[in-house]
Parts: structure tokens; C-alpha cells; sequence
């Protein structure tokens, strides 16, 4: 990107936080919905200072971190089983589509019977979201591999285990890394609102707890730092992607 | 001054025994007849090429020889065994080389494929390598990935791999088709030579006539939509052209024009 453009796209949310802070220092003053962004981030600091920011963060990325990798290791299983064997596809397809369209944070209620508050309630739910989007992606990544490729590997009389050694499984890989670029974003969207809906604790939680105790600087303070926190994910998300999309030679998807 | 080659190539061909053998090979597809029985035999160390138009079966036809179609009637004899599956010692060169070969693998890493499916031991696969990237003239570019090479070099990792094989017989559907004139000259002329100094027997499918009279010891054309009285196999003509041939002596040759003007009916042409 051009050195310009880099800059340009960051004119219009200054102007934004511009102009909330002068809203908000002069007809909003004394707002209990809105703060001015500087006192945000002095909230933040503040956040900052005693710990809460780190082990808040800490909390959610540990846990989003923990249901992604749980929902990718099942969804990646599961849909190259099910993109491998037709049998399996019948199989599996009614359970699937139940099963798929449950609104993941409709299962809090269970998940706090079986796990109570805490660690493992928040990464079973984020592993369901994850799980699905990462079965449908790899079944596809398996039904997609080029036809050719596994003509070459009839005409060269390799094992259905060389198949998918050599052929299937890296050819799966790009696909794969766009599934998980997917998976990064839900998990981290689950994660806080798990947090702000049940479980006390994390990001979710501390914003919930500034706006119960009428903070909100420390409230909009949260949500600037889980925006920041979501776009530095993503980023580092989609540079992984197109690292291994490279690397594999599949320039579709680089 | 050597005895014509043509000639001894065309005695030696009827002599040797017969690599692939298409005994009665029909092939119907959906309910149409694409092939009606062909009856054809490749020898040890014969160029065949087949020729047709469009929609004609050839590539049917050297499918079939592969193992990746089953006829529906007849069957192709491989060695005098029945061919009923894809075999390693039966190479197939895909037109389409940029999705025949592994993105995700670098040139020496794709012909080791063969190797490694052939469980050649690891030790003995650099040199195996290197000897048939030497053949086509990839040396310097085993490290590289297959989208940083040109098409005609594709191909020639294609047609590496498949030599890697160390195949009896080579089935090639249109190899050259996708690449420039110019390639495609080139191609020709190193496959030829390939052939020469590797014995190697080929069956060869192209829709262009010059590339089949140049390359071929024998050519095949087929025509489409058979009937009983008008069979697929149109024609079946040798080629008694001096080897090696070059790509201006040759096609100035009168027995090139000859052929050229007998089989250019079969191809479609009022």
C-alpha cells in the first residue's frame, strides 16, 4: 500500500473521536451514555495499572484461543470424514443440519448446568460456533481438490493413505487457512458475548461491570481496547492466511 | 549414409511384440456411442498417433488404455494382461499440466512423487532426479515451484515425472495443445529425441495433423459418431519419413504433403 493511502483511511475516524470529544465536553457533558475518548483512555490506563486489562484479556483471548483450536481439531476431522466417505455424509447430514442452526449462545444455560462459571463453559460454547464453519469448510476443501490431481494419483497407484498424505491433505491447506481466519473472528465474537451475557469474567465482563457502575469511560474504554483487540486478530489472521496460501502455490486464495 | 530409418522403424515395429493391444474396445457413454470396436496394437518402441476431430473418442480411446475407463465391450491387453486399473508403468502426460502437477511441491519434489509411490528407497531418489530433469532440460530449475515456470516447462515436469515412472509405454492426450507454436516446435523435437534415445513407446493423441505425421510412426484417425459400416478407426496409415526429422526439411518432404492431403479428410473437413 502506498504511503498516502496508508494514512488516508485514518482521517475519518479521527474526525469521528474528534468530534465525540467535543461533543461530549461540551452539549454532552455529563452524559451517562457517553464519555469523551480521552477519558476512555485515561479508564484504560487506569485498567492498565491495577491488572484488570491483562488478565481480562488474558481470560478471553485464553478462552477463544482454547474453543477455536477444540472446534477446528472436531470441525477438521469431522468434515474430511465426511468430505472422504459418502457413507459418512448420509450419516451424518441429519444430525448436521439439527444440529448447525442452534444460535450458539442459546446453549449458556446448558453449559452453565454442566461446567458452571469459569474456563470451560466459555470454550465449549465457542468451540459449537467454531466447530461448524470449519466442518462445512473442510468437507468443502475436500470435495474440492482438483480432479487431476487425483487422477494423478490413480495413474500413479497410490494408497488411499499416500491419497491423502500427498495429495488431499495439502491441497486442503488454503482452504483450510481460510476457515480459520473465519473460525478467529467468531471465536473472539462468542467469547465476549458469553462474557457479557453469563460467564463473570474477561473483556465482556469488565465492560458489562463499567456500565452496571455507571463508568462510561471505562465502558467505551473496553469497547475501543475490544476493537483494537479484534482488529490486530484478524490482521495477524489474514497475513497467516496468505503467508500459507503462498507457500502452498494456490495464488486464488494469496 | 545410414539405410532410411522410416523403414527399419516400420520392420522393427511389426517384429516386436505388442505393448498395448485394443482387442474390440467399445465405448458407450450416456447411451451414445463414442468409440465402436477399435482393433489396434501398439509395438515395443512405436510412436502411434491418433487423430480425429472433436467429440471423436481419441482421448476416450487412450483413456481406456490407461485404465481410468473400462470399455464397454472389447478390452485393451497390456503386456497380454488385461488392463483393469491404472498401472505405474503406464505413464499418462495430461493436457492440462498446470493441474496435473502438485502447486505445493517444487519440480524435483513433484517427479519424486513417482518415486515415492514406486517406494524407491530415499537414497536413490537424487539421482534418479536429476537424470530425468537432465533429460528435459530442467536442471536448473528443480528448486522452483511449478507456478513459477512457463507453460512449456510445466509440461516438461509433467512429462519428467511420468519418465521417473520408468514407464513401458507412454500415453500422451494432446500434450502440447495449450502452448505457443514456438513450444510447441520446441517439444516436439526433444520428444522425438526422447524417444530415440530412451526407446520409449508411445501413443499420442492430437487434433494436429502436422504434429501427428511429424511424430508419429503410425497415425490413427478416428472419426465421429460411428455407424457399423463407418467404423471409428477411419484410417491407419505408416509414416515412412526419414528419422531424425526436422521441423523444415521434414514437412517440405513429399511424403509428409502426401499424408498430410490423404488424412486431411479424416479430420472433419468437407
Amino acid at each position: 500500500m502506498a504511503g498516502p493511502r496508508r494514512w488516508t483511511s485514518f482521517v475519518f475516524p479521527a474526525l469521528l473521536l474528534a468530534a465525540l470529544e467535543a461533543w461530549t465536553r461540551t452539549v454532552g457533558q455529563g452524559s451517562d451514555a457517553l464519555a469523551p475518548p480521552t477519558a476512555a483512555v485515561r479508564a484504560l490506563g487506569g485498567a492498565l495499572a491495577d491488572g484488570s486489562l491483562l488478565s481480562a484479556t488474558a481470560f478471553t483471548l485464553g478462552s477463544a484461543a482454547l474453543g477455536l483450536a477444540l472446534g477446528a481439531l472436531l470441525g477438521v476431522a469431522l468434515g474430511t470424514l465426511l468430505g472422504l466417505s459418502r457413507l459418512a455424509t448420509r450419516l451424518g447430514f441429519l444430525s448436521i443440519e439439527v444440529l448447525r442452526p442452534i444460535p450458539s449462545v442459546a446453549l449458556i444455560p446448558l453449559a452453565m448446568l454442566v461446567f458452571g462459571f469459569g474456563l470451560r463453559m466459555e470454550v465449549s460454547i465457542v468451540a459449537f460456533a467454531c466447530l461448524w464453519p470449519m466442518l462445512i469448510l473442510s468437507q468443502a476443501a475436500v470435495q474440492q481438490v482438483e480432479p487431476r490431481l487425483l487422477e494423478v494419483a490413480r495413474a500413479l497407484q497410490l494408497t488411499p493413505l499416500q491419497r491423502f498424505a500427498w495429495i488431499v491433505g495439502p491441497a486442503m491447506v488454503p482452504r483450510l487457512f481460510v476457515a480459520l481466519r473465519l473460525g478467529v473472528a467468531i471465536a473472539l465474537v462468542v467469547a465476549v458475548t458469553v462474557e457479557i451475557a453469563a460467564n463473570p469474567h474477561g473483556m465482556g465482563y469488565a465492560m458489562m461491570i463499567a456500565q452496571q457502575s455507571l463508568d462510561p469511560a471505562l465502558m467505551l474504554g473496553w469497547l475501543g481496547w475490544i476493537g483494537c483487540i479484534g482488529f490486530a486478530i484478524n490482521a495477524g489472521a489474514q497475513a497467516l492466511q496468505r503467508a500459507v496460501a503462498r507457500r502452498m502455490g494456490d495464488e486464488a486464495l494469496a | 549414409m545410414k539405410a532410411p530409418e522410416g523403414a527399419g522403424a516400420a520392420r522393427a515395429a511389426t517384429l516386436a511384440p505388442p505393448v498395448l493391444q485394443f482387442d474390440g474396445v467399445a465405448i458407450t457413454l450416456g447411451g451414445r456411442q463414442i468409440l465402436s470396436p477399435v482393433q489396434l496394437q501398439v509395438r515395443r518402441g512405436e510412436f502411434v498417433c491418433v487423430i480425429g476431430p472433436s467429440g471423436c473418442g481419441k482421448t476416450t480411446l487412450l483413456r481406456a488404455a490407461a485404465g481410468f475407463v473400462a470399455p464397454s465391450a472389447g478390452r485393451v491387453l497390456h503386456q497380454g494382461q488385461p488392463v483393469t486399473a491404472p498401472r505405474r508403468d503406464v505413464a499418462f502426460v495430461f493436457q492440462d499440466y498446470g493441474r496435473a502437477l502438485l502447486p505445493w511441491r517444487t519440480v524435483a519434489s513433484n517427479v519424486a512423487l513417482a518415486l515415492e509411490a514406486a517406494r524407491v528407497p530415499p537414497a536413490q531418489r537424487g539421482d534418479a532426479i536429476d537424470r530425468v530433469l537432465h533429460t528435459v532440460g530442467l536442471s536448473a530449475h528443480a528448486d522452483k515451484f511449478p507456478a513459477q515456470l512457463s507453460g512449456g516447462m510445466q509440461q516438461r515436469v509433467q512429462i519428467a515425472r511420468c519418465l521417473a515412472q520408468r514407464p513401458d509405454v507412454m500415453l500422451m492426450d494432446e500434450p502440447f495443445g495449450a502452448l505457443d507454436a514456438m513450444t510447441r516446435e520446441t517439444l516436439q523435437d526433444e520428444l522425438a529425441r526422447l524417444v530415440r534415445d530412451e526407446g520409449l513407446t508411445v501413443m499420442f493423441v492430437t487434433h494436429d495433423l502436422d504434429e501427428a505425421i511429424y511424430l508419429g510412426d503410425r497415425v490413427v484417425a478416428l472419426r465421429s459418431n460411428p455407424t457399423p459400416e463407418r467404423p471409428s478407426v477411419a484410417a491407419l496409415v505408416d509414416v515412412a519419413l526419414p528419422q531424425p526429422r526436422q521441423q523444415i526439411a521434414t514437412k517440405e518432404h513429399p511424403e509428409f504433403l502426401r499424408l498430410r492431403r490423404e488424412l486431411y479428410h479424416y479430420l472433419g473437413h468437407p
